[in-house]
């Protein structure tokens, strides 16, 4: 792959990051920021944001083709799987969604730009103005790249100069787009820095500890509490840990005239990034009761995966996640072989998908890779019930139940612990406005400014 | 039925005892193909009928016996599954002793069971295939077991196999210098291991080799080791054991112990026990087999290059790696999972299905670890 070497995760893989390199980089960062980063307006910043999403968009966009063409090898998804996730995380970004977004976190769409007054400010006679930090810190994790591609969004919007530092293997997402920023606002692009290196360079995680205002990162607990503990007091720090999301569908939608809709929703929640985002689900809970049998539901999502594995296949696997796919396979095939209520549906000659419809079980954390579990339930509250062992983890809820319903359940969800709910079918698409973890996605980023006058 | 296993089992003696020394399944003609062929048909036509859960999972697969010629044929039970059905074709009043695996706290341990006529099946199959890879002429008090004894432990298959090659060595329960602490774990009674290696006087600290003594025979799971070289460690007693002392380790890590690659460890235990890679070897063996595997045969103990250090079993003991995509043998070199066919297991289920990593090799396999949490259990929650 031939990119110029703007970035210091495009220099190659001989070249060793140094502290003093990463200080002096994180140095030039912040100069940058404050000629060519604090001055500019957000219309300005979301004009180029909305011109670089746009770039994405185009078939033929020289990045896109080079993700497409890298990224199955690099990432481990397909080229459609791949392609899909870029669209629908692309798409987001418009100008209505981001005007929409600084409106829900500041009132008003200028607070990042001047001392202006919300409806409730003007009648207290005041005004605000919001800051971001100078520095922000991006510990990224994982091979899916929404996540760190909104916080770089995050961190352009509130101005603040940023080091994104991915794990290994995994910067070629953000690398791109970074690319894709220069390509547009050269400036902007120079305010920002992707960088690799393997967890626990404590040498260099000290020279950011000890630059940056603010550190946000993805991962896991451990992980997060660990450098929690290695920053400097003061610094604001936003931690993301592993999450897990799961489906419901009620009886009353299980009839032979919405089973086709539901099942597309369903797999297009699995199949989305090979199901191994926080916001993918482990389990589909169906309720017994409807016109079709949860088993019936589990049978034509398992048609629908291998409808599926045929135009946007999942992607390569190494043997050793294979072997826990089969192996896990094999402990429900024994069940159902032993005239348990348990029924498995699996991709032929491959691990590619795989459907566990197991009646009475606990919670199933699934070892996702687009395997799925179908959980026959009698509604909602013992849905709630059998998911409370991971109350705390828990993302997303996607829901399949009659617009008459759909308000208290969403309310019972919501008081019980789930931070989002929506639609079957838009697990993996939260729109931009999302707050992630239940927390404001913009406004725990930023310091305010009140002014009485 | 018991009575015809009973039969079966002698007729899998008899083979054991006819086989040649160090025979194993690539030992070309000697390797009698044939007559496991044989054997294997005869002994899953019999587990068809006398196992029920087994029975079970070969219908659902849509086996049956009349339709298998071959030993690669039969169906494979999953290991895991020892832990949610009796696989066993003993009525429970035979069910006299029952090995555990030694999994995780508060996982539920996967339960094989012998009564007097699969434990001799064990006993017979553990010395022929021991005798090959572990020399002989240890003096009966130069034992050192670093394991808990068999009264603490009666439910390890380790530990049994351990305590049978001390009755075969004429050595006392001494032997044993671990124990079971009040949390349930092994531990090693550092103490009395001390006093056993160097008796009222210091440790053996000279550095020229001790050509005078009786040779160490030591016989422990890798976390025993660990834990034996970090104390070692911690007082910096480095002991130097006679030559042709020898070390024969087992088993993962566990969580018991910090974990250590073999290679790793193979240096430690020569630093600090003196005794040289050439006289050390691994044994793979799990409580759900009756046969084992080890990975340094007595005639490559020349050659210590780790790529001679693969597992073989014996030759009434057959392994293949099977890739978990296509469900198919994969090439030699290629990895997958191992699936171990034991003619030893005549009580229970000869085909079993392994959640271990293996990589095939032109004979035997070299061992890559544990697959994972197999088991649907936890939260395994992955980056996003």
């Amino acid at each position: 792959m031939s990119l110029p070497h703007y970035f210091l995760a495009d220099l190659p893989a001989e070249a060793t990051l140094t502290p003093k390199l990463l200080a002096e980089t994180c140095a030039a960062l912040k100069h940058n920021r404050r000629h060519y980063l604090v001055t500019r307006t957000t219309d300005d910043i979301i004009g180029a944001l909305v011109e670089v999403a746009a770039g994405w968009l185009q078939p033929e966009g020289e990045l896109r083709q080079l993700a497409l063409d890298v990224g199955p090898v690099e990432l481990g998804f397909s080229r459609p799987t791949l392609a899909r996730g870029l669209d629908e995380f692309f798409r987001q970004l418009t100008r209505e969604n981001f005007e929409r977004l600084l409106e829900q976190e500041f009132s008003e769409v200028q607070r990042l730009d001047e001392l202006v007054a919300s409806r409730v400010e003007r009648a207290s006679g005041k005004t605000a103005l919001a800051t971001g930090p100078g520095l922000l810190v991006h510990i990224a994790a994982g091979n899916i790249p929404n996540p760190t591609l909104t916080s770089m969004i995050f961190g352009l919007l509130v101005r603040s100069a940023q080091v994104v530092k991915c794990g290994r293997g995994t910067t070629l997402l953000p690398r791109l787009f970074a690319h894709s920023l220069y390509r547009v606002d050269p400036k902007l692009a120079a305010c920002l820095e992707v960088v690799e290196w393997p967890g626990g360079a404590t040498e260099l995680e000290q020279v950011l500890w000890a630059v940056a205002d603010c550190v946000t990162a993805t991962g896991r607990d451990e992980t997060l509490v660990k450098i929690q503990r290695e920053l400097p007091h003061p610094i604001r720090f936003l931690g993301h840990g592993h999450r897990l999301s799961f489906g419901y569908v009620a009886r009353d939608l299980l009839n032979l005239a919405e089973v086709d809709h539901l099942v597309r929703a369903a797999a297009d929640d699995v199949t989305a990034w090979d199901q191994l985002g926080c916001l993918s689900p482990h389990v589909f809970f169906v309720q017994n009761g409807g016109a079709l049998a949860p088993e019936q539901f589990a049978a034509k999502l398992a048609g629908e995966l291998e409808r599926c594995e045929r135009t946007a296949p999942r992607g390569g696997v190494p043997t050793a996640t294979a072997a826990i796919i089969a192996t896990r396979r094999q402990i429900y095939q024994m069940r159902s072989a032993q005239g348990e209520a348990t029924h498995v549906w699996q991709s032929p000659d491959s691990t590619a998908w795989t459907v566990v419809c197991e009646a009475e079980s606990p919670f199933p954390v699934s070892c996702l890779h687009r395997f799925i579990h179908i959980r026959p339930v009698s509604g909602v509250t013992e849905v709630l019930q059998v998911a409370d062992a991971h109350r705390r983890q828990v993302s997303t809820v996607g829901l399949a139940v009659p617009r008459s319903q759909w308000a208290g359940v969403a309310r019972q969800l919501g008081r019980w612990g789930a931070s989002r709910i929506c639609p079957l079918g838009q697990m993996q698409r939260p729109p931009l406005t999302w707050r992630q973890d239940g927390r404001p996605a913009l406004a725990d980023l930023v310091t305010w400014t009140d002014c009485e006058s | 039925m018991t009575t015809e296993l009973s039969s079966f089992a002698r007729r899998v003696h008899g083979f054991i005892q006819h086989c040649p020394a160090g025979c194993c399944a690539d030992s070309g003609p000697g390797s009698r193909d044939s007559d496991f062929n044989a054997l294997a048909v005869a002994l899953f036509q019999l587990q068809f009928r006398c196992n029920v859960p087994y029975r079970r999972w070969c219908d659902a697969q849509g086996t049956r016996p009349e339709s298998v010629t071959h030993w690669t044929q039969i169906p494979a039970v999953p290991a895991a599954a020892f832990k949610e059905w009796d696989l066993t074709c003993l009525a429970p009043a035979e069910r006299t002793r029952v090995f555990e695996s030694s999994g995780t706290t508060g996982q539920r341990p996967s339960r094989h069971f012998h009564g007097a006529d699969s434990l001799a099946l064990y006993e017979t199959s553990l010395w022929a295939w021991w005798r090959h890879h572990v020399p002989d002429g240890f003096v009966a008090d130069r034992c050192l077991i670093l394991t808990p004894p068999a009264g603490q432990a009666p439910h390890s298959s380790l530990v049994h196999m351990f305590d049978f090659v001390r009755q075969q060595l004429g050595a006392g329960d001494g032997a044993f210098v671990g124990r079971v602490n009040a949390a349930g774990a092994w531990e090693l009674d550092f103490e009395r291991l001390l006093l056993r290696v160097t008796g009222d006087g210091p440790p053996s600290t000279a550095s020229a080799p001790d050509r005078q003594s009786q040779p160490w025979l030591v016989l422990g799971t890798a976390f025993s080791f660990v834990q034996l070289l970090d104390e070692l460690a911690r007082r910096d007693c480095r002991l130097r054991l006679p030559v042709g002392s020898f070390v024969l380790e087992t088993g993962g890590y566990k969580g018991r112990s910090r974990a250590l690659p073999k290679a790793g460890l193979y240096q430690l235990i020569t630093a600090w026990l003196g005794v040289p890679v050439a006289n050390i070897v691994c044994e793979y063996g799990m409580s759900e087999l009756s046969s084992q595997a080890y990975d340094l045969t007595g005639r490559r103990r020349e050659g210590n290059a780790a790529e001679f250090r693969h597992f073989q079993f014996p030759n009434w003991a057959r392994a293949r790696v099977i890739s978990p995509e296509t469900g198919r043998e994969v090439e030699v070199g290629g990895t997958g999972l191992l699936r171990i066919y034991d003619l030893a297991n005549v009580f229970s289920v000869l085909a079993i299905q392994t959640e271990d990593l293996a990589v095939r090799r032109s004979t035997g396999f070299a061992l890559l670890g544990r697959a994972g949490a197999a088991e649907p259990r936890g939260c395994s929650l992955m980056p996003a």
